[in-house]
């Protein structure tokens, strides 16, 4: 039962790892997210390194992601200009976050940027959501008529040159905010190991303001990209993919990412929505929270010496 | 003429049986029921049985201390220090080669065996070990770091010290084990030497010390290496010698499981 990960060098219990990744793939499968936020943390717990555990779960997301752009462009449902464009942001910043990482595991700070990125982004994100999705709960409760979207485009975002249209996403907009808003989530993907989906598909609904059917697909359209060239990057670079890592969590994720998407037809999306962003919030917590307790030993071994 | 002359004296004269003078020495010698270690798969650690026998002509009992050590490796240490309510990290301390494994055995607790000023000649137990450490602070510019510590001696340069093998003690990648060799017999000993799953690959020496009143009589040196084989060895080549390469094919056999795992999911 037990494995041993040539890049990790140490033993896990195999069967642990398949059953992690079956747990992210159902969740992700159910709530329609890349899952990179829960396996991070999960893995650093079971002991795996924290810089392998964020290279290897990159490639896990790739897979998931490859799943579902298959099944969303069969329905037209991926704005492959907008996607690429955003992509090259993100292949952009992940070139810069793997270099950031690099140089934040030398300076022995690692551990301390991803715990505060955690806590930062989840924690924010988390909120908002839950906000949303409770409103929106109570309002269907007392029987009230949502309020009709304001269908007002910020006006910042108009007066960006290099116009571009997106005819999928009923778009004409500057090149600049996609780029951007790719190029940050590749930081992120890098630092993190995360796909970015949760900052992506907001931001592109309520900012960007893209047509709601488009949206899911094309974001993951963007993720495979840019989560495929930041594993490339953190292999190049760092040594640090772990393949039979990888394909453990993969083999588990496949299988729960399918009955995840069963399930979710059987909630209410708003109530889905409520249960991610305690999710969210709990994990961006829990690894916010080991910068504010007392450690129980305030010497620790910095990870990630090169030769 | 030259017949004539009497046979020459040799030049050397041949000592004596040399069985005779070495009798009475105090011997060790020891060896491993296993001199490679081999991490494949289903690598959870080892346990590596280290037997030997001490010749003792003398009526004094004899200490025998077993150490094992990994190859060294640069390790970085850092403190957490407490700023405005949140526990940072202090700038990375380099100690410039640790052994990646430590471990001693023996009969008796080290500093009954042997006075302080012995033990720490022969670097032998975890308090004594060397942690090549420059003595003194100096900021150098690594990998294109600027101001990174090399070391910080001084007064809390001990602690630092402890911290390493504290950590590594957590690990279980050092450990001292005063009950760790046995005496099976007479002059017969055994000692278990435990790898852990995460001991580093290399080769590793381990000595064999005979103390008799609080000396070192004599040692005997063994080799023991820890190699990844089979798949585990050719993806770790695989990722460090073509990195690139390694990193493209993890990506492709990812996205082609997650094809698999569509296609699965349209005919269902």
């Amino acid at each position: 039962m037990e494995l041993y990960l040539p890049i990790a060098e140490l033993s896990v219990n195999w069967p642990t790892l398949v059953l992690l990744g079956a747990a992210v793939g159902f969740v992700s499968g159910l709530f329609g997210i890349g899952g990179g936020f829960l396996m991070g943390p999960f893995l650093v717990f079971l002991g795996i390194p924290p810089t392998v555990a964020v290279a290897s779960q990159a490639s896990h997301v790739v897979a998931s992601s490859t799943s579902g752009v298959l099944s969303y462009s069969s329905r037209g449902a991926v704005d492959y200009r907008m996607g690429g464009l955003m992509a090259l942001g993100g292949v952009a910043g992940a070139f810069l976050g793997v270099e950031f990482f690099r140089y934040l595991r030398l300076i022995g700070q690692a551990d301390l940027v991803v715990a505060l990125s955690y806590l930062l982004f989840l924690g924010s994100v988390g909120l908002l959501m839950l906000h949303e999705s409770l409103q929106q709960i109570l309002r269907r409760r007392r029987g009230e008529i949502p309020p009709r979207k304001e269908r007002r485009r910020p006006l910042w975002l108009y007066g960006l040159p290099w116009k571009m249209r997106f005819p999928r996403s009923g778009l004409y907009i500057s090149a600049i905010p996609p780029f951007a808003l790719g190029a940050f989530v590749g930081v992120l993907s890098a630092i993190m190991g995360v796909g970015g989906g949760f900052i992506l598909v907001p931001v592109m609904l309520y900012v960007l303001r893209m047509k709601a059917g488009v949206v899911v697909g094309t974001s993951l359209f963007q993720i495979i990209i840019t989560t495929a060239v930041t594993t490339v990057l953190q292999a190049g670079r760092n040594q640090t993919v772990d393949v039979v890592l990888s394909t453990l969590l993969l083999l588990g994720g496949v299988i729960g990412a399918q009955y995840g998407a069963r399930w979710s037809g059987r909630f209410r999306a708003e109530e889905l929505r409520a249960v991610l962003a305690l999710i969210i919030l709990l994990v961006g917590v829990q690894m916010g929270l080991e910068l504010f307790v007392r450690p129980s030993d305030i010497f620790a071994l910095a990870p990630g010496i090169d030769r | 003429m030259i017949q004539a002359l009497p046979p020459e004296p040799p030049a050397i004269v041949a000592p004596p049986p040399e069985s005779a003078a070495t009798s009475q020495q105090l011997r060790v010698a020891a060896a491993l029921t296993d001199a490679r270690v081999q991490v494949d798969q289903s690598f959870r650690g080892a346990s590596i049985v280290l037997y030997g026998a001490v010749f003792n002509p003398t009526d004094q009992p004899v200490d025998v201390v077993v150490v094992v050590r990994g190859p060294d490796a640069p390790l970085r240490l850092v403190k957490k220090i407490r700023t405005w309510g949140v526990w940072l990290n202090s700038r990375p301390v380099l100690f410039e080669g640790a052994p990646g494994f430590y471990m001693t055995a023996s009969t008796r607790p080290l500093p009954d065996i042997a006075p302080f000023g012995q033990l720490r000649r022969l670097s032998v137990g975890v308090d004594h070990l060397r942690i090549n450490a420059p003595e003194e602070r100096r900021s150098v510019t690594r990998y294109g770091v600027r101001d990174v510590v090399v070391s910080r001696l001084g007064e809390d340069y001990l602690d630092w010290r402890r911290a390493v093998i504290r950590l590594k003690e957590a690990a279980q990648l050092y450990r001292s084990d005063p009950e760790g060799v046995r005496f099976v017999d007479q002059g017969l000993f055994r000692a278990e030497v435990e790898l852990p799953a995460t001991a580093p690959t290399g080769a590793y020496y381990a000595e064999v010390w005979v103390f008799q009143d609080g000396e070192a009589k004599g040692v005997s040196n063994l080799t023991l290496t820890v190699e990844k084989v089979g798949l585990e060895r050719d993806i770790y080549e695989f990722a460090h010698r073509r990195p690139w390469t390694y990193g493209v094919l993890t990506v492709l056999l990812a996205a082609l499981m997650g094809c698999a795992a569509s296609r699965l999911l349209r005919r269902e």
